[in-house]
């Protein structure tokens, strides 16, 4: 799971009566999202502040786009067309795919989004709930595939960064980030809850979701540490008078190791005082969850039994 | 960019009073007024607005309304006339005598008149598909005036809505959803652009040789670049009203400014409610958002902190400084006590957090000058 970094309080949601969210982008020059629903295009700030100023028309459908705006593709023209950036409507007098008609079985969804990189001309595909294509714009042959096997389709694909897209699954909640230019593959993967839509905002690498109670939710990056193994002596047989090395792991949801997590190390006698004494006493996990100690056993030839306690506080 | 609302002119104009109650009830025929206060009648309503522009020749706010009477022959049609300047009633003597007739056929057959080239007043019509020069007063075409017929371009195109550059050969018209810019109108049209508007126009109104102004039926006002074309910002009316009826744009190309006429149903009593609304192109700060962390909350840690300062159409302000400060019990360190607002109205803010769990509450708080 990523760490949940805030929840409104305020409801975002459409203000005509049965209305729901359909797609969600960022978009970088206002720091904040563009909703659409059947009858509204909104402005929705991270904590649920939302101002409508408008209703959809000419049947345009979002998808995501390079640099964390949205683009529009027309079942009419079969073209995509970029968006302003001062109100995020469709701008029809500018192409992003002059070369190649996008037709409607490639089209974005608001089950299945897709991707536009007009810079790199190249066009993401979700032909199926495990599988990413990726498309030339220049002629519309498919140059590439990414296997994720997310078992669901992401109804949101949203730039990260060069080259990188996140997908966030509406059902699962899964969420990946990944590598569509340099050396196609997942990047990483985590977990938000399941929501009604949700973006990824490129400013400060959070995934935004609105849930189905209406309520903003901004996911960071990190996940979120679900067990935390008790301590391992290595070599498991532990010596007075010498350093012994003892090792606890995060780990996530998925079993994943979550690094850079602060661990605090504490001695617990066991019936009896404290034997021994520890090298540190608070430490960060390393880039593959675990975080080591030393521990250096009772000089004095004492023999009894002593707890090493390591816990790692949430905020 | 936004609109700043500088004053409004609520119930901008009256209708003509009936001077006594309808219908006499009793048989002395009157109320008696030692036992009652008479209701107000009027004789007027609003029907509806044909045209609402600035005219530059005289510094006036023109509308031309057709009213539903109760004298023969049950309609009249009257220019009000407003001072630009603080949107008085000019001409309100002459129209509660019914003097400012105008006769029916220029508002019927002319709609959303605005201001054009040469300061000339131009509009679209009801009974044929050409734009033409009409006259402020009775809106009326200008004999042998300038006129040309879209509907004889490629496409073919009939508009509600227009904004007429002669200068530079242009015209931006718009029917219902899309704003069309049309050039070399005055030899082979050429629509070259088109802009997709946010909601149902409500009025379309001339700036300047780059620029024209829209409003949608919910109240949001848009610029255009209409020579591009791009949208050059998104604002909206102060206190937008469900009940409103209809928004009329225009700019007063002298004061540079926005001018709003408020459609508003009558009171309960019939009195008229209309309003006019004047603006200025600077956004009056709406709302701040709250401060939401971006960052891991995890102990130790610099964390980021991002809100907004808006305006009512979620426009971002600048330049303001939004000071920030914690209350009490304070556990970590505030290291940003201020912040000034980004292009998109962004403000950041640092805390330094404890080693330890805590709670901590953050408060922001802008000062808005109003001059």
């Amino acid at each position: 799971m990523n760490e949940k970094v805030f929840e409104s309080t305020k409801l975002a949601q459409p203000v005509t009566t049965g209305d729901s969210w359909q797609y969600l982008c960022y978009v970088s020059t206002w720091d904040a999202f563009l909703a659409q629903s059947t009858f509204e295009w909104s402005r929705v700030f991270r904590d649920g502040t939302t101002v409508k100023f408008g209703k959809p028309s000419g049947s345009y459908v979002m998808l995501g786009r390079e640099k964390g705006f949205p683009a529009y593709w027309s079942p009419s023209t079969l073209k995509v067309y970029p968006a302003f950036e001062i109100n995020g409507l469709p701008n029809p007098n500018e192409v992003l795919n002059p070369n190649w008609d996008i037709s409607a079985s490639l089209a974005p969804s608001s089950l299945a989004g897709k991707f536009i990189d007009d810079i790199n001309q190249v066009y993401l595909h979700q032909p199926s709930a495990n599988q990413i294509d990726i498309y030339s714009l220049e002629d519309g042959q498919k140059v590439g595939e990414i296997v994720h096997n997310a078992g669901e389709y992401f109804s949101s694909l949203a730039w990260v960064q060069l080259g990188q897209v996140a997908g966030m699954c509406r059902t699962s909640g899964k969420v990946m980030v990944i590598d569509y230019l340099s050396s196609p593959r997942v990047l990483a993967t985590g977990r938000i809850d399941p929501f009604k839509v949700a973006a990824y905002d490129n400013a400060f690498h959070l995934f935004f979701a609105i849930g189905t109670d209406h309520k903003t939710r901004v996911y960071c990056g990190d996940l979120w540490p679900n067990g935390l193994s008790a301590p391992v002596f290595e070599p498991a047989t532990v010596y007075g008078l010498k350093r012994n090395l003892v090792r606890v792991r995060l780990t996530g949801q998925d079993g994943e190791p979550l690094p850079g997590w602060w661990v605090n190390w504490e001695l617990e006698g066991v019936g009896g005082g404290i034997l021994g004494s520890l090298d540190k006493y608070g430490n960060f996990t390393d880039a593959d969850g675990y975080a080591s100690n030393l521990y250096i056993g009772p000089d004095d030839g004492s023999a009894g039994q002593c707890k090493i306690k390591a816990r790692v506080v949430l905020p | 960019m936004g609109l700043w609302p500088l004053n409004t002119v609520g119930s901008c104009m009256e209708y003509i009073d009936n001077g006594s109650c309808v219908p006499a009830p009793g048989p002395s025929g009157g109320y008696n007024k030692s036992l009652l206060t008479c209701p107000k009648h009027y004789r007027q309503s609003t029907n509806s607005m044909a045209n609402f522009f600035y005219e530059p020749g005289n510094d006036r706010l023109i509308a031309h309304i057709l009213l539903n009477t109760t004298y023969w022959p049950g309609w009249d049609v009257q220019r009000y006339e407003f001072n630009a300047a603080d949107g008085a009633w000019s001409n309100r003597e002459e129209v509660l005598a019914r003097d400012a007739w105008i006769g029916v056929w220029g508002s019927a057959y002319t709609k959303a008149a605005t201001l054009g080239s040469f300061s000339k007043i131009y509009a679209c019509r009801n009974n044929e598909t050409k734009i033409r020069e009409i006259s402020w007063e009775s809106a009326e075409p200008i004999a042998s005036g300038w006129w040309v017929d879209p509907y004889t371009w490629n496409p073919k195109s009939i508009y509600g809505y227009a904004v007429v550059n002669r200068i530079d050969n242009l015209l931006a018209a718009a029917a219902n959803w899309t704003l069309d810019c049309w050039r070399n109108i005055g030899t082979t049209p050429e629509r070259f652009a088109q802009l997709r508007l946010p909601n149902v126009l409500s009025y379309l109104t001339y700036e300047s040789r780059n620029y024209c102004w829209v409003i949608t039926q919910d109240g949001v006002i848009l610029k255009a670049d209409y020579q591009i074309p791009r949208w050059e910002m998104i604002s909206t009316v102060q206190n937008p009203e469900a009940d409103a009826l209809k928004y009329f744009i225009t700019y007063d190309t002298k004061r540079k400014r926005v001018v709003v006429f408020r459609q508003r149903p009558d009171a309960e009593d019939g009195a008229c409610q209309h309003q006019l609304e004047f603006y200025y192109p600077m956004v009056k700060p709406f709302q701040l958002t709250q401060p939401v962390p971006v960052t891991s909350l995890k102990a130790g840690n610099r964390i980021v902190l991002a809100a907004h300062l808006i305006g009512d159409a979620g426009e971002g302000l600048t330049p303001y400084t939004v000071a920030g400060e914690m209350t009490a019990p304070v556990e970590g360190r505030l290291t940003t006590p201020f912040s000034g607002t980004e292009l998109n109205g962004r403000v950041c803010f640092q805390y330094q957090a404890p080693e330890e769990a805590c709670t901590e509450t953050l408060g922001l708080k802008v000062t808005v000058e109003e001059s």
